[in-house]
């Protein structure tokens, strides 16, 4: 694959760094020389300095023959431009734009990008670390790109023993995903009955699984007294 | 007329208040603090929204759902594009009309983003002076779809091929129409039996490429 990477930020250099490593052919555009200090020594992908929105920096990172661009600065309209020209003009088969300030995320959505929000992620992820109830549910296994879903994993206390899965759910922004009990894994029914020390995954909202956590705390609370 | 614009330099708060002046509502967004400060002193204090030009909700508070025209004036060029393709997109302003900073971009000003004129400062200058240096004394007066056309003023002196000559004779290029010709203050109305005199004022409508064929004839 050649990926043509935009923004040579942090974000940018890991990016070109992880793509080079996997084999990839990489080109990354930024048009700060000094931007490109922070890519890995190692990285010997192509170097392009310029402003990205002229038909010269696109030719010389020949954006024509590439099979993914992501556009990865830090000025939303920049990546929301190049993502719309690299689909549009060049029909490039990958296109991702990176969303830097959250208000700015409606201006991707008209575009109809595939968006990557790293500050709503990054912010997401810091956020469930920190508010986790002590020994409770440790970070989400994964988290949408923007940010608003995420999957978890949840411990079912014994106060929850022999009821059914929906009663958990009943009402709240949150999907099962599976259900394990001991060694075997299997996609839960509706009904399926609980048993203390499952581990269920669920796909949630943040104000989903917070309601979920405060059911699983009240139940064991109120069986424990 | 309800135009919108986005940003408040120099341009566009000369726009503005060019606007205001002719009855027309004009309202404007900026967020840097130091043209606010200017902005405030020019215009009035309703028409002036504090924000990014790009959030959507700021624009929806401006406006933007009423506005006839949507004049993209942002120092960036990829936030006009922007701008221009969101105002289209997703709240159907009839009419896009963005500034380009660098000329570098101008190739990316098209349909795909929804700009319906883009207008090159630097190339608009630049082109005005190298008329002005090749046209002698003949003076642009106004710009017409987009450079297309010219209105152009120019006084016949001494010795000029045209002098004495009836307009109906005179050896006119192609895509070029006589206006009015000013005699000692006065218009007189340009018909083919009007013949030039020795410092006449002709006013006329050419084709930029004509432009110096015309300016031949008159000096």
């Amino acid at each position: 694959m050649y990926a043509v990477i935009v923004g040579c930020g942090q974000l940018g250099a890991e990016l070109a760094s992880r793509l080079y490593r996997a084999g990839h052919e990489v080109a990354i555009v930024d048009q700060t020389p000094a931007a490109f200090q922070t890519l890995d020594p190692a990285f010997r992908g192509r170097i392009v300095e310029g402003d990205v929105l002229s038909q010269d920096v696109q030719r010389r990172a020949e954006f024509q023959r590439a099979d993914a661009v992501a556009a990865v600065t830090n000025v939303d309209t920049v990546n929301a431009v190049i993502a719309h020209v690299a689909r549009m003009r060049y029909r490039v088969d990958k296109v991702v734009a990176r969303n830097y300030d959250p208000r700015i995320l409606t201006l991707h959505e008209t575009f109809g990008h595939t968006v990557v929000a790293s500050t709503v992620w990054g912010a997401r992820n810091f956020e469930e670390l920190l508010s986790r109830p002590a020994g409770g549910a440790a970070q989400p296994l994964f988290v949408t790109p923007d940010g608003s879903v995420a999957v978890h994993a949840v411990g079912i206390p014994a106060g929850w023993d022999g009821r059914p899965l929906e009663q958990l759910l009943a009402g709240l922004e949150v999907s099962a995903v599976s259900l394990t009990r001991g060694a075997r894994s299997l996609l839960p029914a509706a009904g399926a009955p609980l048993a203390t020390g499952d581990i269920v995954h669920l796909s949630a909202t943040r104000t989903g699984i917070e309601a979920l956590r405060g059911r699983l705390a009240e139940r064991s609370a109120s069986c424990s007294s | 007329m309800f135009v919108l614009i986005a940003g408040g330099g120099r341009t566009a708060s000369e726009l503005g208040r060019f606007l205001v002046d002719q009855k027309h509502e004009a309202h404007l967004i900026e967020d840097r603090p130091e043209v606010l400060a200017r902005l405030h002193r020019e215009l009035p204090t309703e028409a002036i929204h504090v924000g990014s030009a790009i959030d959507a909700v700021l624009l929806e508070h401006a406006g933007i759902r009423k506005c006839d025209v949507l004049a993209a004036c942002l120092p960036r060029d990829a936030d006009n594009l922007a701008l221009c393709y969101l105002a289209r997109s997703r709240f159907a302003v009839p009419r896009t009309i963005a500034c380009i900073n660098n000329p570098y971009n101008a190739w990316l000003f098209d349909e795909a983003f929804h700009v319906d004129v883009a207008l090159n400062q630097s190339s608009i200058l630049a082109t005005l002076i190298q008329e002005e240096m090749s046209l002698g004394d003949m003076m642009t007066l106004l710009k017409l779809r987009r450079g297309k056309f010219s209105f152009v003023e120019e006084k016949i002196p001494a010795g000029a091929p045209a002098v004495g000559r009836r307009i109906s004779e005179l050896p006119l290029p192609r895509n070029c129409v006589i206006a009015a010709v000013i005699r000692r203050g006065e218009i007189e109305i340009p018909r083919g039996d009007l013949a030039l005199q020795e410092d006449d004022e002709v006013l006329a409508i050419v084709e930029a490429q004509a432009a110096s064929e015309l300016a031949r004839l008159f000096s």
